[in-house]
């Protein structure tokens, strides 16, 4: 359900040391994505990215509404939402979505995050006129019916019991969010829970769109092969007309106040063959130039088998079949989580003493520069990865503008990536981890937690 | 299940009230959507295909743009290989191979890799192994000869294998707890029964604790040879670069004298019902998988095939989602494979859904089965499902991974790589009544194997009411070793 990790684009040199071979050395520049923007009258952000290496297009509309905006007692609304946008509107029947992509040659699908909720289709480039105007026609014009409203819920209840209840740790990743924020929205799961998904009504559908479908809380995002003056004639066309409500959006202000203690928490599952642990702290808005070190300081904990984490608790220990840490950064207050699936024979508490100590580790030991360096390019090279479709760069400007608040990131946080220094990552782990307070998760398989002494941490 | 929410906004519940703006109402708005413009062509690649001294083979194909290349030496034997009794071990020897080689050990390899951008990937499927690394152009050429090094040197430390083993039984119980995965895994004894593609391409409890080091040295030497050895590398690199590499790398490797093993027969005498369940009592869902034997991957109907699984399950909008999901909200996806290997392959269809609509789910699955065969793919469906299979085809495309994934398949069977051109026209030129023909043949009901996982408590007397030859099976008693998978050898079977 999360969205992607932030970009890390941008012009760098990679010096190659090849001397010698057929790839003689030479220095290689990543160019910056060139992108347009524009806003029209309506208050609806375009951004396009001209792109001719095949002949299809990546169309994108990004909203500015996720989980963190679900309605009262209706917890999975927005991801909910997201489903019924596929089905009728005033002028398609429902599915016709997959009639105008996947029966041409294209795909569609969408994602709902805490904050955004995005739909994204690739086509050949001939339908690009056509998918302007189903987007447009979506965003206008949506008209679900019972009979699919139902249907759809179901389909929903589904995937929250595939992704949490049949997942052996569906059940612990999705109970971070609710102990990790005490006040804040994000505290919801955006899968939600069935009763919620039962309580909701065709009725909360039609405030849910009028309220925060709207082209002014709305990006829509072209790249791929088309030419600029015409895109810019059908999106007038087509979005141009929408009308801008004189509501106010509304806007999550509430504010998640710095934990005071340690807290722990216990969850069970009838199916996890083996325990688990989860860990997280409050990390500052991905706007936050301190995002990137502490990117960079999750790379080096987890990002390969010679992490730090994987050393550690997988390779030397043996305690944990996998481990990991990473940094989820939201356009609210995010999360550092480090977690651990135990080895047979394990127990939390030995997983979470290591997991501790390599953190800690970090935050205060030397850190060798060949180790900065690898991460690094790891991490350039899959940015490079994600950056070879028009679609990998429209989702790399979608979380730029809307999760890091603007665009230009997509070009300027590969350069702040070349820039951080051990020390930059020192400053973060111990500011934000080190010396702050921890939410610890401990995942037990039910047999074993009947016990209350056996299997748990201190 | 987690709380529920019992705070809220004001400032959105004042939001709520307020009068709703006025979305409709244009007149310029078109009331359908505009038709497209003419069709752009996809220019395909054009792979070029060199032979070292050695046997090995060199595929390239060339993509510039951004400075990266796949590189992926892919060798064709692979899970089929595991002795009787070893299941697991052409899985635990590519594991193996970054852990530890040519006097490095496992953690300096892996760090040798990352440094280099890359992860160093090696796995074994049924009928190829392979070992591969994405990189930037410049590290190429340090890449690949890490590719050469832990292929040609692996150390297979005794130390090492017990690591390997312990974590392949961790991952081996993950696996077993989720019911499609165990669904599927029953599903290949259903179709193959004692036969090489029959076993748990994991392996069981019971044979990886079999595995001696012995064995992998064996495997490795039977199956990491260079007359059985292709090295793909796509993306920012020319033919001429792709030899002189390859040359500097594995241009020492030594063909043995010993002749290419001979793959076993995949297929074998199956043991099991037509109608199995397993019970896993506390399953979050059920896991309906419906299988049956199919051509090789070599077949001349292979096309035939490929358009009949798109119109089947293998896209949102092919038969089984649009049944299963969209009409009927019973799952979150419904989807189909068919699987072409060496000798005979399999047509596997899969869907998660609430334990209590698991049997209404085998029920749509074999309808969907029998429709295929009973009448022609209506012309408008068809040439959707062409296009969808096309355009997922061209995507494919893009990425420098991609291409390597569609060479390598193509390399596995020896199929002439010009086929990677030929596609398009291929499917285009496959007809409803050949789809028809091909489903009849190859998608009888009556020698369909369903298999069922989840808590039976709560579908077993329906599946039974429907199927009466059904039978029951409790997931601890489940011996993925045998045949049978411990049918009437175990207490908590029948029903």
């Amino acid at each position: 359900m999360r969205m992607r990790r932030a970009s890390w684009l941008a012009s760098i040199p990679l010096l190659a040391a090849m001397a010698g071979t057929p790839l003689a050395a030479a220095e290689l520049t990543v160019p910056p994505i060139p992108y347009h923007q524009r806003t029209l009258a309506n208050g609806l952000e375009v951004l396009s990215i001209e792109d001719h290496a095949s002949p299809t297009v990546a169309v994108q509309v990004w909203y500015h509404v996720g989980s963190k905006d679900d309605p009262r007692g209706r917890s999975g609304f927005a991801h909910l939402f997201e489903h019924l946008m596929f089905k009728s509107t005033a002028h398609m029947h429902a599915e016709q979505m997959d009639r105008l992509t996947e029966d041409v040659g294209g795909a569609n699908n969408a994602s709902t995050g805490d904050d955004v909720t995005n739909y994204f289709e690739v086509i050949p480039s001939n339908y690009l006129q056509t998918l302007l105007w189903a987007e447009a026609e979506r965003l206008s014009n949506l008209n679900v019916d019972e009979k699919n409203f139902k249907s759809e819920r179901a389909v929903v209840e589904e995937e929250y019991r595939q992704s949490v209840l049949a997942n052996p740790y569906g059940k612990l990743f999705n109970a971070i969010d609710p102990h990790s924020f005490t006040v804040h929205p994000y505290k919801r799961p955006t899968i939600g829970s069935i009763a919620d998904l039962e309580a909701a009504s065709l009725e909360n559908v039609i405030d849910f769109h009028r309220t925060f479908y709207r082209p002014d809380n709305a990006t829509l995002i072209v790249a791929g092969d088309f030419d600029p003056k015409q895109l810019d004639a059908w999106v007038d066309l087509y979005f141009g007309w929408i009308p801008r409500p004189a509501t106010p959006i509304p806007q999550v202000t509430v504010h998640e106040p710095a934990r005071t203690a340690d807290k722990r928490y216990t969850e069970t599952s009838a199916t996890a063959p083996l325990p688990a642990l989860a860990m997280s702290w409050l990390i500052p808005p991905a706007r936050d130039a301190d995002t990137i070190p502490l990117q960079v300081a999750a790379a080096l904990l987890s990002q390969g088998e010679s992490s730090r984490l994987y050393q550690s608790l997988v390779y030397r220990a043996q305690v944990a079949q996998q481990a990991g840490a990473e940094v989820d950064a939201r356009v609210g207050p995010g999360l550092f989580v480090a977690y651990a699936i135990l080895a047979s024979g394990h127990t939390p508490a030995e997983a979470e003493k290591l997991l501790r100590a390599e953190i800690g580790k970090l935050a205060d030991e030397p850190i060798p520069a060949a180790e900065l360096d690898k991460v690094k390019t790891q991490l350039l090279t899959s940015e490079l990865k994600g950056r070879q479709t028009a679609q990998g760069k429209a989702f790399g400007l979608g979380q730029a503008a809307l999760i890091e608040g603007d665009p230009a990131r997509i070009n300027s946080d590969l350069a702040a990536l070349q820039r951080v220094s051990a020390a930059d990552v020192q400053r973060v782990l111990k500011r934000y981890v080190t010396a702050a307070h921890s939410v610890t998760i401990d995942y037990l398989p039910q047999a074993k937690a009947d016990g209350k002494h056996r299997g748990g941490a201190r | 299940m987690n709380r529920l929410i019992r705070t809220r906004l004001a400032v959105f519940t004042a939001v709520l009230l307020c009068a709703a703006p006025a979305l409709a109402g244009t007149t310029d708005f078109p009331a359908t959507p505009p038709a497209p413009g003419p069709a752009p062509t996809l220019s395909l690649p054009t792979p070029s295909s060199q032979t070292l001294a050695n046997g090995l083979r060199v595929v390239s194909i060339r993509r510039d743009g951004l400075p990266l290349v796949t590189a992926e030496l892919l060798l064709r034997r692979g899970i089929a290989m595991d002795p009787p009794g070893k299941a697991g071990l052409a899985k635990l020897t590519a594991t193996l191979l970054t852990r530890g080689a040519a006097g490095r050990s496992a953690p300096q390899i892996a760090a040798a890799a990352e440094a280099l951008g890359g992860s160093l990937d090696a796995d074994a499927d049924w009928d190829h192994s392979s070992v591969g690394i994405t990189v930037t152009t410049p590290k190429l050429p340090a890449a690949l000869a890490l590719l050469a090094q832990v292929t040609l040197q692996p150390a297979f430390a005794p130390a090492e294998l017990e690591r390997a083993r312990s974590q392949a039984l961790d991952d081996l119980h993950l696996m077993l707890s989720q019911p499609t995965q165990l669904a599927i895994l029953g599903a290949g004894r259903a179709v193959f029964g004692d036969g090489a593609y029959g076993h748990s391409p994991a392996g069981t409890a019971a044979s990886l604790k079999a595995i001696g080091r012995d064995d992998v040295l064996r495997m490795h030497a039977a199956v990491y040879r260079p007359d059985d050895a292709v090295l793909i590398l796509t993306g920012d690199v020319t033919p001429a670069q792709a030899r002189a590499l390859a040359e500097q790398s594995f241009g020492d490797w030594k063909r043995p004298q010993t002749p290419l093993a001979v793959a076993p027969a995949g297929m074998g005498k199956s043991q099991l019902p037509a109608v199995l369940v397993i019970d896993q009592p506390g399953a979050g869902q059920a896991g309906v998988v419906a299988a049956h034997a199919a051509p090789p991957r070599n077949d001349a109907g292979y096309y035939a095939g490929t358009v009949a699984n798109a119109v089947l399950g293998d896209s949102y909008s092919a038969r089984l989602n649009e049944e299963i999901r969209i009409k009927r909200g019973l799952s979150y996806g419904a989807f189909s494979v068919l699987d072409g290997r060496r000798g005979n392959g399999m047509w596997l269809a899969q869907a998660q859904t609430k334990n209590p609509s698991a049997a209404k789910v085998v029920d749509l699955m074999l309808g969907q089965f029998a429709r295929l065969g009973q009448a022609p793919v209506p012309a408008d469906e068809l040439a959707a499902r062409k296009a969808t299979l096309i355009g997922s085809y061209g995507r494919s495309l893009e990425t420098t991974a991609g291409l390597a994934d569609r060479l390598g398949a193509l390399a596995t069977y020896n199929v002439d790589l010009a086929e990677i051109g030929r596609y398009i026209g291929r499917v285009q030129a496959v007809t409803a009544a050949q789809v028809q023909a091909y489903a009849r043949a190859h998608l009888d009901i009556t020698a369909t194997h369903v298999v069922a996982v989840g808590d039976a408590s709560k579908f077993g007397e329906a599946l039974r009411n429907a199927h009466p030859d059904a039978v029951r099976l409790d997931a601890a008693a489940l011996d993925l070793d045998r045949p049978s998978l411990g049918l009437g050898q175990a207490k908590g079977t029948g029903f």
